[in-house]
Formats: C-alpha cells, structure tokens, sequence
C-alpha cells in the first residue's frame, strides 16, 4: 500500500503503476508457485494486498482520469445461496488475482439472480460459483438459468467449483466450465477468456 | 447378547498427556475469549446458559465452566448399535473399529470398467450390502451418493439406503433440524419407537461444524439428536494454511476448539447425550490446495492428536484410517491406507472411517475397501500386540522338542497356529504360482472379491411392512420438500 501510494504520489500513471509493479511483482511469484518453489499461501499472501491496492489505491486514481484498468479478464465469484462455505472460492480468487485478473468477490450465500445482477453491473466476462454441499450444487444450475433469462447467457462464461461438482455435472447444466482445484480453476478461465 | 468389545489399539503415544493439557486449556481460552459464529437457535442455547452473545447475536462467547460441565456430563461410554444386536459394540477406552466410507463421494470408481463416474442411489445400495458383507468393517458410511433423487431429500433416500441394507452400525449425517426428525423416525419405525431406539440406537449422526470456529443450520441437526439421545459424532475438518493454523497443533487446536463447542451445545440442550469426539486437523496441500487424506499431517491431526484429546477428556472418538489420495487402488493407495489405518488404530480412535475412499475422498472404490478390509486385519493383528506368557513362551516344549527336532506336529503348534493374521485376500504364494494363476495384481483380486461378495451376501431384510413405512416418510418428504 505504501509504495503504491508513493508511486501515485510522484506522478506515475496509475495502469504503469499496476503493469510495471505490481503485475510484475505477481508474475513472479505465479512462476515460482508454478515451479513449486513457493505454495499457495505464498500466492494468497501476495494478491491479497495487490488487490487492495489496486482496488483502493489505483482504481479511484484511474476513475479521476476516465481512464480504464487494463486487466487479463473480469471475474465475478461468489458461494452460491444456501452455502456459506467459502475458502475455496477465496483460493480461486486469490490465484485469479495473482495471474492478473480483475476480481469481483460477491460473498458467500448468494442467490442466483445476484450473480446476474453483478455480472450485468461490472461488464464482467466470467462468472464463478462455488458450492461445497450436494444439497447446494443445484443452486449452480439455477445461475445457468436465470442468465438465460436474463440474455445474458452468451454474453459470459460461467464457471462452477465445489466438491460436490463434476465435469459431467457442468456440462448437464449447460455451463462453460469446470475445475477440480484452484490451480486447474486458473487454466480453465485463462482458455475460456483466450489467455493460453 | 454379548456386545462386541474389540481389541483396544492405544499404545503409540505420539501426543503426551501434557501436550493434550496445553492445547485443551488453549481451547478453552479460544472458546471465552473469540468464541464460536452461531444461528440464532444455537446462540440462544449458549445465551440462556450465561454465554455473552456479541456481534448483533452471532457469536457466543462460551465460558471454561460451561465446557468443563458439559466434559463431564457426556457418557464415557457409548452403546453403538445395529439393526441386528449381534453387531452392536461399544465405544470406549481406545477399543478400535473400521468403517466403510464416509459421506457421499461425488465419484464411484464404477467395478465393471475402473471408470470414475457419478454415482445413484443403486451404486450406494450395493456400497453398503458390500459393507455388510466385509468382516472387518464394523460400521457403515458410504463410498457413494444418491445423487440421482431430488436433492431436498438426498439424505433421506440415502439412510431408506443404509437402514435397508445392512445390518451393522450406521453413521451418517443428516443436515439441518427438519431433516432429522424424519430421519429419527425412520429409525424409530425400525426398532419399534423413540424409547427403544434411546436404549439401543441403531445408528449415529455425523455432524460437521464450519471451521473455522463455526456452527451452521446443518449442525442444528445435534440439537434433534442429543434431545433423542441418539449417538452424535462430531467432525470438524479445518485445514491446515486455509481454514486454520498451517501448524498440525494448531490446526488440531481449531478442531479441538469446535468439537468442545460442539459438545457443550449437545450437554447443554440434553445433560448425558451420547457425543462422539472428534477434534480434527486436516491436510491441504500448499500445492494442489485439495484437502490431502493420505498426508502424514493428516493422520496425525486426525488420529494422534484427536485420540490423545479423547483420552484426555475420557470420551470415545471417531476418526480416519483407510483412506488415500490415489486415483487407483495402487502402490500409493496401499501405502497411505495402511499408515493412517495403523496410527489410528495405535492412537486408540474407536470409530475409524473412510476405507475405500480415494483421490482425497472425491472417488468410492468398493475395490479399495476390500482391500483396507485386509489391511484392517493386519492392523488389528498388530494391534492385539504380544501376548508373553508361560504358554506363549513354550518353554517346557522347547525342552521336549530339543536341538535338531521340529516343531510341527507338536500340540502346542496346532493349539495356537489360528492365533495368527491368516491373509483373506493378499497373496503369499510362490512367484511361479502367482503366475499359473493369470498374474493378477491385488486390485483384481479385491474387484473378483467385491463382485463375489455382491453375489452371495444378502443382509437380512427389513420386515416389508416397515420397508413400506420408510419408503413412505420419504415419499411424504418429497411431496413437502420437492421444488418443482
């Protein structure tokens, strides 16, 4: 926070501020999770104070000068309703962070027509849901339809997450994609956006 | 009848008594100073007993006293039941039995192809009667869901599943209050009312708490349950690095931390409700972020700490043994199957579950669980320990038999050779025999072995008229629950 705030303050562009440090800054660290020599918490300890930054910090400054942030992707996440498990969806954001996305967290508990709602609000162009229990998982399918019904359904990729969920299940479902962990969860989002 | 009393397996030790002191008192400081998120029904349990309640009625901040009174108000010992008594046994003093499963998989690995897919409500009929048919598993979970019935009454369909198809101990879990009561009467329906099923309860409640450091609307279901005096195995699974302390102590600590709430609640709503100890640490790994069942951290979390906890307060505890991360029922599978199998069974956890679960609990494998079936023998073999005596010493038959003679035909041989683990299933023959017979490797073995059981066992049914009342509380269920 200090250095971004000192960056800000000596008059650096806000967007060089992100590419040139902390993406940079991210980049790396991506690398050496990837290489394995440095774990998630190492990840997570990394993009959240990137993220405040960036959201606190930068954002606002960016804003003041009609500008917009340069980001590999927006992602809304969010648990689904009924679910108030959450530390999957927080890895996943963590990691997406981390690779240089621009992420929306909308909590956990949150019914389906909120995922539209946040989608439609922030131009996002993925939507993850994540849920743990089997008695939740169909949640997933109801977010499938209420962007349908929204029309927004080709207009995002939605993603779904969770220990009860399966690729057989996502696909039932009619979703974009699926992954069994975070690290996979990156991968898949980066195809879907056509990151390679 | 006789209840089974099996053998007791503590003796590792790898947690002293005094560590056990250090994290209780940490937990108790945990409970009074941060306390644990509540619903509001929980919240005003612990209020009404003298419990502060803060942020705008969620957290209970639980007093040392209230869980000091409820450690000492919860049975030490625990009546497990059957639906048939000659499977009933009792859970206390670090005497260890093996459990199928655990909660619903998301995947089986299908028996006639080795594929992994998503598993209904006849693939966990057929996990169970296999569980019924396997003689070292004592207690049935499952190694796969009904996940092709309505999800509002998954859980239902799943004990119609259990209480039809086995007759040995069932623990399984049941989410919320509403869901529970129908589950109770299930049961009571099977044993002939409430009362009965008090006095021998044909089953247990899994209940899980959030960690960390919280209680759900799924855990009011201990609310239902210790007012029944139904059985209540506690389980909370934080992981290391994530939902806790990356530390194994202080990731068992959270787990600790959780169970005592957990049973403070159960005491408080019923005074001598059965509760089962259960204070877990899990594994994630930092790499692949899933929660890693074949992780020695886990087991250690898991068993030794959970155990030495249980030990401490003198209660009977549930925990993990036969279970891995591997995809396959392979070299790893086996390795990992029998490390936390042993450390439990030498921690003294009573209920051991989990055999037969693979990639980390995602994948049932009714393979696997014939083979943690074997590896439970061994294990209880090792167990049971060496028993040195005047008659297991044999010295007057050494003087008899003497130098250069043999010990064969000698009736202390024949009297005690059935005293050891005789192989049901691995193979100790010769590599030229092993070949004639088609080289098969162990997880062949274990499916053939699977497929006879399936053939050939068949637990003895429900009467069909308590078949037809069960099946009606369900159908009842899904005309009140079932969204269209």
């Amino acid at each position: 926070m200090e250095v971004t705030r000192k960056a800000l303050a000596a008059g650096i562009d806000p967007s060089t501020v992100i590419e040139q440090g902390i993406a940079k800054g991210l980049k790396i660290v991506g690398k050496k999770f990837e290489d394995g020599e440095l774990f998630l918490m190492h990840l997570v300890a990394a993009a959240e104070p990137s993220q405040k930054a960036i959201k606190e910090l930068i954002e606002p400054e960016i804003k003041k000068r009609k500008g917009e942030r340069k980001s590999a992707g927006k992602v809304v996440l969010g648990t689904v309703a009924g679910d108030i498990h959450d530390i999957g969806k927080n890895i996943v954001g963590a990691m997406l962070i981390a690779a240089g996305f621009d992420v929306i967290d909308i909590g956990k508990d949150v019914p389906a027509e909120e995922f539209v709602k946040k989608a439609k609000e922030v131009n996002a162009q993925v939507v993850g849901a994540s849920a743990l229990l089997s008695t939740s998982l169909p949640v997933q399918a109801e977010i499938v339809k209420a962007f349908k019904k929204a029309n927004m359904r080709d207009k995002v990729k939605l993603v779904f997450g969770g220990a009860p969920c399966t690729t057989e299940w996502v696909k039932e479902i009619g979703g974009d994609g699926y992954a069994e962990s975070a690290v996979e969860g990156v991968n898949v989002i980066k195809q879907l956006v056509g990151i390679k | 009848m006789m209840v089974g009393r099996s053998t007791k397996g503590i003796s590792l030790n790898i947690v002293s008594k005094e560590d056990a002191g250090s994290i209780h008192v940490a937990a108790l400081e945990i409970l009074e100073k941060t306390g644990m998120d509540c619903t509001p029904k929980i919240a005003e349990v612990f209020r009404k007993a003298g419990a502060d309640i803060e942020n705008n009625g969620k957290r209970a901040k639980i007093p040392q006293h209230l869980v000091e009174e409820a450690l000492r108000k919860a049975p030490k010992t625990i009546l497990f039941g059957g639906r048939n008594p000659k499977n009933d046994v009792v859970l206390e003093d670090g005497r260890i039995y093996f459990g199928m499963g655990g909660t619903p998989t998301p995947y089986i690995r299908d028996l006639q192809t080795g594929e992994f897919r998503r598993p209904g409500k006849q693939d966990m009929v057929e996990c169970t009667r296999l569980g019924d048919g396997l003689p070292n598993i004592k207690f049935l979970m499952t190694l796969a869901g009904a996940f092709d019935v309505p999800y509002e009454v998954e859980y239902l369909h799943e004990f119609e599943v259990l209480f039809n198809n086995t007759e040995k101990p069932i623990l399984f879990s049941v989410p919320g209050g509403d869901a529970s009561r129908r589950v109770l009467e299930m049961a009571s329906t099977i044993v002939g009312g409430m009362d009965a099923l008090r006095k021998r309860p044909i089953f247990g409640l899994y209940s899980e708490t959030m960690s960390p450091l919280s209680f759900t609307e799924a855990n009011e279901n201990m609310m239902e349950f210790s007012k029944a005096r139904v059985p209540i195995a506690l389980g909370p699974m934080p992981m290391t690095g994530s939902t806790a302390p990356v530390t194994v102590a202080g990731c068992s600590l959270i787990g600790t931390s959780e169970n005592l709430a957990a049973i403070t609640l159960v005491q408080l709503v019923n005074p001598g409700a059965p509760v089962i100890y259960a204070g877990w640490g899990t594994h994630m790994d930092p790499v692949t972020t899933r929660c890693a069942y074949g992780a020695p951290e886990f087991t250690l979390g898991t068993d030794a700490v959970n155990a030495a906890m249980a030990h401490y307060y003198g209660l009977p505890c549930y925990g993990f043994g036969g279970c891995s991360d591997s995809k396959f029922p392979d070299a790893q599978a086996g390795a990992e199957v029998m490390m936390n199998a042993m450390v439990a069974a030498l921690s003294g956890v009573n209920l051991i579950h989990d055999c037969g679960y693979l990639a980390g609990g995602s994948v049932g494998s009714m393979e696997m669980a014939v083979v943690a079936n074997e590896i439970a023998g061994m294990v209880l073999r090792i167990a049971r320990g060496v028993e040195v005596n005047d008659e297991t010493l044999a010295v007057d038959t050494i003087h008899e038999v003497g130098p250069g003679g043999h010990f064969l035909s000698h009736k202390h041989t024949l009297k005690w050779v059935r005293d050891a683990f005789m192989p049901q299933l691995f193979d100790r023959t010769s590599e030229v025999t092993w070949a004639k017979a088609g080289r098969k490797q162990i997880y062949e073995v274990a499916r053939e072995r699977a497929k006879k059981i399936l053939k050939e066992h068949t637990p003895e049914p429900l009467p069909k008229d308590v078949q037809q009342k069960i099946s009606n509380i369900v159908k009842e269920a899904e005309k009140e629950l079932v969204k269209t």
